[in-house]
């Protein structure tokens, strides 16, 4: 998960001048009412009654609806296949990473949209991912798995997967080379299938195969989702609680979510390059700082990591509480779930709006031989709307508008968690208010990173 | 944003005698001229007395000329690679209509070299290697070309890059590197000082940002403006990351007749906004580089203060009143209109002052590849030297900036500059200086260099 920049795969397109016409927004008003919002719904969560939150996160059903769990598998079958395709595109097609479909597709449509539509609308993971359709013929041939993941280990393996595609998202020279791509995926998926095969299918989709453990986690924040024979919405975060297993580390890969994700953001800003003395206006290229890169990454999740500890465990010492560091780490660290995904969603608005159209084009005339299939034969890719001062505000303003009601929902959800664990209100609100604390000052860092200059 | 120019060589040479420069042109044209139309004579000869066209098997004939475009789809240099795309399709596209190359069809082959020099020796190296490209072509980023141009030499890969670095013509780099299709920024800033002098005033304050970019201008325009008897009172030098500029302003001395500005990055913007609002209505003339407001919409709130200051641009990006057809025509196949902007989205400006440059470096490896008789990549040291005999390039559909002329020994073009004046919030061109106010003396003969 990111957030902004050129140092994102297929990036770039944000243009400079975005960023000239950005400098001349009043950005310091726009993030002190972005934090102010956050802080007022803090204090209005304390204050009214607790019952509003949860009235709030009630459900509603909407219309009768059933989905047969074989159809998802036959979509996921086409999704794998699409996956090989995409593949052999990679090693085969144009060298143009805005013209292969690998590239266009797995950063822009899968990585850059589909966790917003997991984490927003519905559960798309269900239909899309490459490997569910092989679980049930897998458990089938498989009485038993050959070995037993170990359970200390829990979604630990998941988190450094993780990392090691952050790492290739951020610091590799060239992610978005489709054959370099193409070989990273087919290496990904060999070892997913041969982990499915030999840890059994779904321990392995649940605690090491990271996209799934990712999609789940932001399947508890949409809007739609099938309960029972029923289509059923709600507020953002209603499912939260739901039908959540609970994996040792679980808390961990959810903070790493949101550590590469602000540290992605911060990886291409003026203060960044400052920092590693990198004159950003004569950037060297992403293969001179690769070292700079991973270590910031890995530093920035411990950083983040380390003080969420402190403060949960500073609330606990306020509310007098003896609960053990796991126990407040699950409770509170998915409540910055909604976070995470506001930094992805603001940082690659900006990309979706250009490279989207690269996807159309592409899909116009998937095969390259003069169809126009959405009769877009003739358009030029436009990024006419950074050049533009009016466009940047709206642009800036709803990322803006994402990141803050990310924070709010985190603050909403942060309260609820801690005044389940500790029973009741007052307490609660000693027990989460160093959590809260740190949410207001995250809102502030979330909008100073879409304000700050940066070379994208 | 601008090149970033890497710039050990750039700063060679750069205290220039004027009148040294014109006498060495002189002589150096008659040569050249001499030298080349001998050359020419001889290719043309060669190409047609002997069986050069059917040289080539039919095999070989109905193969594509492949070109690797190495082209900065991502980082630092993708605004302008979107654009460099476009020129480039669309010339090709013209190209493959009226024929190809010999008969053979051009494709391009894109390797996006992430504005990245390590990256871009690769993908050179992939070029010649892996994909059977015929040249490579295409790279803006000084510090890429720099990074590209000795693998290229080590895989005897022609390298036409269209950087307006001076690191061509500075001698730094290697016979397969040439820049035909782009004037460099040596002689772009020289070039402007005669105009400066005599119609702006004598007395110049230069601000630019303090890096190697910034730099070039700072040495290459104080030695041209002293020749002109003109005067730098003030070099403020910008760091890269400053994002106000209020504090610098005042370091403008008061007998300032001209600022010449060269900002890039973020903070372009406010930076005008700032300088308007430090001298309001009483300004001394402004001159500046396109590069900092490339792509952007002079309309644009906050751009009033530059109504009536002057801009160099490459190429004019409003149609002007005494427009050839060929920037129509050329306007028409990239798909931009009257005001450089696309046809698809009036607000989407392109980088017009640069582009053309993908657009004429194409036409004249078609140029190359013909007069060789270039077949395949055995030839390629033909195409070089068919390339290093070019001298004058007329005025054409193959050059829509205008005429230039090819110094085949330093691998350098020279050719017109524009100066614009901002008037009604459009670029209306001023003043275009001549060929021969861009020359400089020759750094470099890389035709002594063996193949």
């Amino acid at each position: 998960m990111s957030v902004v920049g050129i140092t994102t795969p297929t990036k770039a397109f944000s243009h400079a001048t975005g960023q000239s016409f950005i400098a001349l927004l009043p950005t310091g008003p726009y993030i002190a009412l972005g934090v102010l919002i956050v802080a007022l719904s803090l204090m209005l969560v304390w204050f009214l009654p607790s019952q509003v939150p949860y009235k709030l996160f009630k459900k509603i059903n909407l219309i009768e609806f059933r989905i047969n769990s074989s159809t998802q598998e036959i979509s996921s079958f086409i999704s794998f296949l699409f996956v090989v395709w995409g593949i052999q595109t990679g090693l085969n097609g144009t060298r143009d990473p805005l013209e292969n479909p690998l590239t266009l597709g797995f950063w822009v449509a899968f990585w850059m949209a589909a966790p917003m539509i997991q984490g927003y609308l519905f559960n798309l993971w269900g239909w899309i991912s490459p490997w569910q359709w092989a679980v049930k013929p897998l458990t089938i041939l498989l009485s038993r798995p050959w070995l037993k993941l170990p359970d200390q280990a829990g979604i630990l393996p998941a988190v450094a997967i993780l990392l090691m595609f952050s790492a290739f998202t951020l610091a590799d020279p060239a992610p978005d080379d489709p054959a370099r791509l193409a070989s990273v995926l087919t290496v990904y998926m060999t070892m997913t299938f041969s982990g499915m095969v030999v840890f059994g299918p779904e321990r392995w989709l649940e605690r090491v195969e990271f996209f799934s453990v990712m999609m789940v986690q932001l399947k508890r924040l949409a809007v739609f989702a099938q309960r029972g024979d029923k289509l059923c919405a709600g507020w953002l975060g209603w499912q939260f609680k739901d039908n959540i297993k609970i994996f040792r580390g679980i808390s961990i890969f959810i903070l790493v979510l949101l550590g590469t994700g602000s540290f992605d953001g911060l990886n291409e800003t003026f203060f960044w390059f400052d920092q590693i003395g990198v004159n950003p206006l004569d950037f060297p290229g992403r293969s001179a700082v690769v070292i700079p890169v991973v270590i910031g990454l890995l530093s920035a999740n411990l950083i983040l990591i380390g003080l969420f500890i402190i403060m949960i465990t500073i609330g606990n010492r306020l509310a007098s509480g003896h609960l053990n560091t796991t126990t407040l780490l699950n409770a509170f660290a998915p409540t910055v779930l909604p976070i995470a995904l506001a930094y992805h969603t603001a940082h690659y608005l900006p990309s979706l709006l250009v490279e989207g159209q690269y996807v159309l084009l592409a899909l116009n005339d998937p095969l390259g031989n003069g169809f126009n299939l959405l009769g877009l034969d003739g358009f030029y890719v436009t990024t006419g709307f950074f050049n533009h001062r009016e466009t940047v505000r709206l642009i800036w303003l709803s990322q803006a508008f994402v990141i803050t009601l990310g924070h709010v929902i985190s603050v909403i959800l942060a309260h609820l968690e801690s005044v389940r664990i500790y029973g009741d209100s007052v307490r609660a609100v000693y027990a989460g208010l160093p959590v809260a604390i740190f949410m207001v000052l995250y809102t502030w860092l979330g909008l100073w990173l879409l304000a700050a200059p940066k070379i994208s | 944003m601008r090149k970033p120019t890497n710039n050990v060589s750039i700063k060679r040479n750069h205290q220039v005698d004027m009148g040294q420069v014109q006498n060495m042109t002189k002589q150096s044209s008659r040569r050249k001229a001499i030298k080349t139309l001998a050359a020419t004579t001889a290719l043309v000869a060669t190409a047609s007395s002997l069986p050069l066209f059917g040289r080539y098997s039919q095999a070989e004939a109905s193969e594509p000329i492949k070109i690797g475009f190495q082209v900065h789809r991502t980082g630092i240099g993708a605004a302008y690679g979107r654009w460099y795309d476009r020129a480039t399709k669309a010339a090709v596209k013209k190209i493959n209509d009226e024929g190809g190359i010999n008969g053979r069809k051009v494709e391009i082959i894109a390797e996006d070299d992430g504005t990245d020099p390590k990256r871009g020796a690769e993908v050179v190296e992939k070029m010649a290697t892996q994909h059977g490209c015929d040249i490579a072509f295409g790279t803006l980023f000084s510090h890429v070309v720099i990074g590209s141009a000795p693998r290229a030499g080590e895989l005897k890969i022609p390298y036409f890059v269209v950087s307006e670095g001076h690191h061509v013509a500075s001698g730094m780099l290697n016979r397969y590197t040439l820049q035909p299709g782009i004037t460099d920024v040596k002689s772009q800033v020289q070039a402007m000082a005669p105009f400066v002098s005599s119609s702006l005033g004598k007395k110049v304050t230069m601000i630019y940002p303090d890096f190697a970019f910034g730099h070039d201008h700072r040495d290459y325009f104080s030695a041209a403006i002293e020749a002109q008897g003109g005067q730098v009172v003030a070099k403020i030098a910008i760091p890269p990351t400053e994002s106000s500029f209020t504090k610098y302003f005042p370091k403008i001395p008061r007998n300032t007749d001209v600022i010449y500005h060269v900002m890039v990055g973020p903070a372009v913007l406010t930076f005008v906004k700032e300088m308007g609002e430090f001298f309001g209505n009483s300004r001394p003339e402004i001159f500046g580089f396109i590069d900092s407001l490339e792509a952007v919409d002079l309309a644009s709130p906050g751009l009033e203060f530059l109504e009536g200051t002057y801009f160099w641009e490459g190429n004019p990006r409003y149609a002007q009143a005494n427009q050839s057809v060929y920037d129509k025509d050329y306007r028409t196949a990239v798909g931009v209109d009257a005001n450089g902007a696309s046809l698809s989205d009036s607000k989407d400006v392109s980088t017009y002052a640069h582009m053309f440059g993908c657009w004429e470096t194409l036409h004249i490896v078609k140029a190359g590849m013909e007069a060789s008789g270039y077949s395949g990549p055995k030839d390629r040291a033909k195409l070089i030297e068919a390339v290093e005999a070019m001298t004058l390039m007329p005025h054409s559909h193959a050059h829509p900036q205008g005429a230039k002329e090819f110094n085949g020994r330093t691998h350098q073009v020279f050719g017109h500059q524009y100066i614009t004046k901002v008037t009604n919030s459009k670029l209306v061109l001023a003043h275009t200086t001549s060929i021969s106010d861009t020359y400089y003396p020759d750094e470099v003969d890389y035709t002594k260099q063996p193949f």
